[in-house]
């Protein structure tokens, strides 16, 4: 009965253009129906169909949060897939299409919110998922994966082309690359800020993946550079003013340090002798 | 120390002397009737256990000890020992060690018997094992249930328990010395270390015989009974049980790497075993259950709960030197993943060091080096060459030394190509994914490389040289090396080049101040270490104590006599000269 129940709401659930609103409230229902069944968590007497019904709620649940831009409920609808994740597939009456998408969600979110060392530990599980190269050359599981290196490295302009429209796996992954884009630029313009003396407008533009020249002059604004001529001027300058004041306070920090150093070995020296 | 080694040696002959006492029965026993080899065997081992024991109450004195050493060494020589009996006594010297142990309270005793299992295991086999429970147990003593456990586990089942009282009958040619025995016998209760130290052995013959979930089964029966048992000086076996039960987990289908191995199963145990370890705080058992722990998490990369292990938990401070090792291994694994490389060095430099250097280990040390090496990569530095060269290393670490060489040179295409190659071995090793993040390293070095060699190079030719993808992309990753430190250059967008700055005097910095406090840091943390490391053996200044009473006594005593005239004016004489 309740099953049955299961199955319409999770037809409904699997059109994507759903209402935030609506897909709330089927999925709450979703979730008391398992409540009923008592498959909301794996336990070895959950039958493998409710198993995977389960699966599934939890799996939709987790891309309509990520659609409706809801990143506390798309964490918890993730974690608690966890679990049936580490089950084996004999427990489970189909395998589960949506598996590696959400988990490539998953470590792309983890990008954005730079939880490195986070990302790093689930994708050393995922190598018990298959061979290195099965994973990369996933189509959802090899985006975050392509992604972080390339940001690692420094190559914005093969992320900035990843992240376009139409080079994206799949819709959801645009919400996240949304949150990527400010997060991108912010990389290029520390980096830019140390590796130029000065940046013409149209560079920049380009340098920063910027639509306008208003635009440029926002961002410039905002990171506090001189605009001179039609050139952004890094405060570098200013920069080095400051550098010169706290120069002469460093070295007394250092001699600070070598003096304490020193006495430090002397005192040892006395409890060694 | 020179307190402790008349201690040590006649134990350590136990088997010798096992051995003499055997020669000196066989010319007895023709009065005795043959009864098959094996038989006298039994018979023989009888006679054998008691005189470790007896050491074990005279063990204060230590003259005696030494000097019934000396005899029984050269009587030794002209022994050939049947290798069984051989066998046998070495199992039964380590029960007196055991008993030793318990009375005396010391650890020490209980590990020298553990290490003893390594010898006994190359000639174990059923037999030998069955015949060594069932002369140790009484059917009616009351370990005879964990007897039968044992005898069950090796599929040895239909040997009765208590043969030997059944054999001291027969010896009618000494009907004393054996009713002597018997009465021993009968008196001595088996402790339970002895149990368990038996079911280690059963554990070990289980595991050389392949017969993994036999293996798995008996563990879980020992494991029921030690947890039963609340006594200190079982700690460091019940370490070594927990040992072989997670060693069995990991051989049964499914295969580690997959999440259904039974070892995800026995996590709550091992859990469960840590709680009582910490609480009754059994350094032991607590320090080998957390290494456990943290190598099953590995195998199964649960990554995270490995991290949440070793951040709720403390490492005792004074576990083994091999845990020690083992964990700081396990810790930088985690930590090398986790991107936090330093610490990951740190951890991985001081568990190559505290590996043992003998071959045994080999093992250890190379994957431990190997991993260190791609930590070092990772770090930006490169490592020492000298790694390579040593002999027992050098072919295990031959794929590592083609990817060092590539990293050194900044070359990308080398460096893919190497990785493609000795994939296969990189992936076992379980370096894979660290090593793909290399891949960032060689570009660094690659830039750095430009920069040193270059006062001014056009990003085109960065850009070809390194293999990079376009001229885009290498003045992103430029800028973002400058950014970084990698390097000290400016970029200029119009002309697209990069100029590189003038380096300024590394002395003029602070750093050789900083290199050489850390060398001095090392060379305290050092000798602190071995202060802390010395041993003084119990009791000891009592000894002086006692000894200096004694002189003073005998001062006096000498004192008296001199006033009552007792001693003669040459005795003086003698003892000036003396001194």
């Amino acid at each position: 009965m309740a099953d049955r129940q299961l199955t319409t709401l999770l037809t409904q659930l699997r059109t994507p253009s759903l209402p935030f609103s609506q897909s709330t409230t089927l999925l709450s229902k979703a979730k008391l129906l398992l409540l009923q069944l008592s498959a909301l968590t794996p336990s070895p007497t959950v039958p493998p169909p409710h198993l995977t019904l389960a699966r599934e709620v939890y799996e939709l649940g987790a891309l309509h949060a990520l659609r409706a831009k809801n990143p506390d409920s798309f964490t918890r609808y993730v974690s608690q897939l966890q679990p049936f994740y580490d089950l084996s597939p004999s427990s489970f009456s189909s395998p589960s299409q949506n598996q590696n998408k959400v988990t490539a969600l998953w470590l792309l979110f983890l990008l954005t919110q730079g939880r490195y060392t986070e990302f790093h530990s689930d994708l050393e599980g995922l190598s018990t998922r298959g061979s290195v190269a099965e994973v990369e050359n996933d189509k959802f599981l090899g985006y975050p994966i392509k992604l972080e290196r390339w940001l690692m490295e420094g190559a914005y302009d093969r992320v900035w082309k990843a992240m376009k429209k139409g080079e994206v796996p799949s819709e959801e992954f645009g919400v996240l690359c949304e949150v990527l884009t400010p997060q991108i630029r912010r990389e290029i313009a520390s980096s830019s800020e140390r590796a130029y003396p000065s940046l013409p407008f149209l560079s920049a533009q380009s340098l920063l993946f910027l639509d306008s020249e208003g635009a440029v002059i926002d961002f410039a604004r905002s990171r506090g550079w001189v605009i001179k001529d039609r050139t952004i001027y890094f405060p570098t300058a200013a920069e080095m003013n400051v550098n010169e004041e706290g120069e002469q306070e460093q070295e007394q920090e250092v001699s600070q340090m070598v003096i304490e150093n020193t006495l430090g070995y002397a005192r040892q020296l006395e409890t060694i002798v | 120390m020179p307190g402790k080694t008349p201690d040590k040696e006649p134990v350590e002959n136990g088997g010798y002397r096992g051995g003499n006492d055997m020669k000196d029965k066989k010319d007895l026993k023709p009065k005795a009737g043959k009864k098959g080899v094996k038989e006298g065997e039994d018979e023989k081992m009888t006679v054998v256990v008691p005189p470790p024991k007896k050491q074990g109450a005279q063990k204060n004195d230590a003259d005696g000890d030494v000097a019934m050493d000396v005899d029984e060494k050269e009587e030794g020589g002209e022994v050939k020992v049947d290798p069984v009996v051989q066998t046998l006594s070495d199992i039964k010297s380590n029960f007196a060690l055991l008993d030793r142990a318990v009375a005396l309270f010391d650890a020490r005793f209980t590990l020298r018997a553990l290490r003893s299992v390594s010898s006994i295991r190359k000639r174990l086999t059923p037999d030998i094992l069955a015949q060594a429970i069932s002369e140790t147990y009484t059917s009616t003593s009351p370990g005879a249930e964990t007897a039968t456990g044992l005898l069950q586990a090796i599929g040895r089942s239909d040997v009765p328990l208590g043969r030997q009282s059944g054999n001291e009958m027969e010896i009618d040619s000494e009907p004393k010395a054996a009713g002597k025995n018997g009465a021993k016998k009968e008196a001595k209760e088996i402790i339970p270390e002895i149990d368990v130290f038996l079911g280690i052995l059963t554990q070990v013959l289980l595991h050389d015989n392949k017969q993994w979930q036999q293996g798995l089964e008996f563990s879980r029966f020992l494991i029921d009974r030690i947890q039963t048992l609340n006594r200190r000086t079982l700690d460091g076996l019940s370490a070594k049980v927990y040992f072989y039960y997670s060693l069995f987990a990991e051989q049964l289908a499914p295969l580690p790497p997959s999440s259904q191995s039974p070892i995800v199963s026995i996590r709550p145990v091992l859990l469960a075993a840590l709680r009582t370890a910490v609480l009754r705080k059994d350094t032991d058992t607590q320090a080998s259950v957390i290494v456990l722990l943290l190598r099953n998490y590995l195998l199964t990369s649960h990554i995270s709960q490995a991290d949440l292990l070793v951040s709720h938990t403390q490492f005792p401070e004074n576990a083994a030197n091999n845990q020690v090792a083992r964990y700081l291994y396990y810790l930088g694994k985690v930590r090398a993943i986790q991107l936090l490389y330093t610490e990951a060095h740190n951890h991985l430099t001081a568990a190559t060091r505290k590996a043992p250097s003998n071959v045994c280990a080999l093992g250890f040390s190379q994957t431990a080096t190997k991993l260190l090496l791609v930590v070092e990569l990772l770090m930006g530095d490169i490592p020492d060459r000298a790694t390579f060269r040593q002999p027992t290393m050098e072919a295990a670490l031959h794929p590592y030394f083609l990817l060092v060489r590539a990293v050194r040179v900044g070359d990308l295409e080398d460096f893919e190509s190497i990785v493609a190659q000795h994939g296969d071995t990189f992936r076992r090793d379980g370096t894979y994914t660290l090593i793909l993040r290399l891949r960032q390293n060689v570009i660094k070095t690659g830039i750095r490389m430009m920069s040193l060699s270059y006062s001014r190079i056009s990003l085109r030719d960065i850009c070809i040289r390194l293999h990079l993808g376009s001229e885009e992309s290498a003045e992103y990753i430029v800028a973002k090396a400058i950014r970084d430190g990698v390097i000290e250059a400016t970029l200029d967008r119009e002309h697209g080049f990069m100029k590189s700055k003038e380096m300024g005097d590394v002395y003029a910095t602070k750093e050789p101040g900083e290199t050489f406090h850390d060398r001095i840091r090392a060379c305290l943390a050092l000798h602190d270490e071995s202060v802390k490391a010395m041993r003084f053996p119990m009791n000891q200044h009592r000894l002086e104590l006692k000894n200096a009473q004694e002189a003073r006594e005998r001062e006096r005593e000498m004192a008296k006599e001199i006033q009552e005239g007792d001693l003669d004016e040459d005795d003086l004489g003698g003892e000036f000269e003396g001194m």
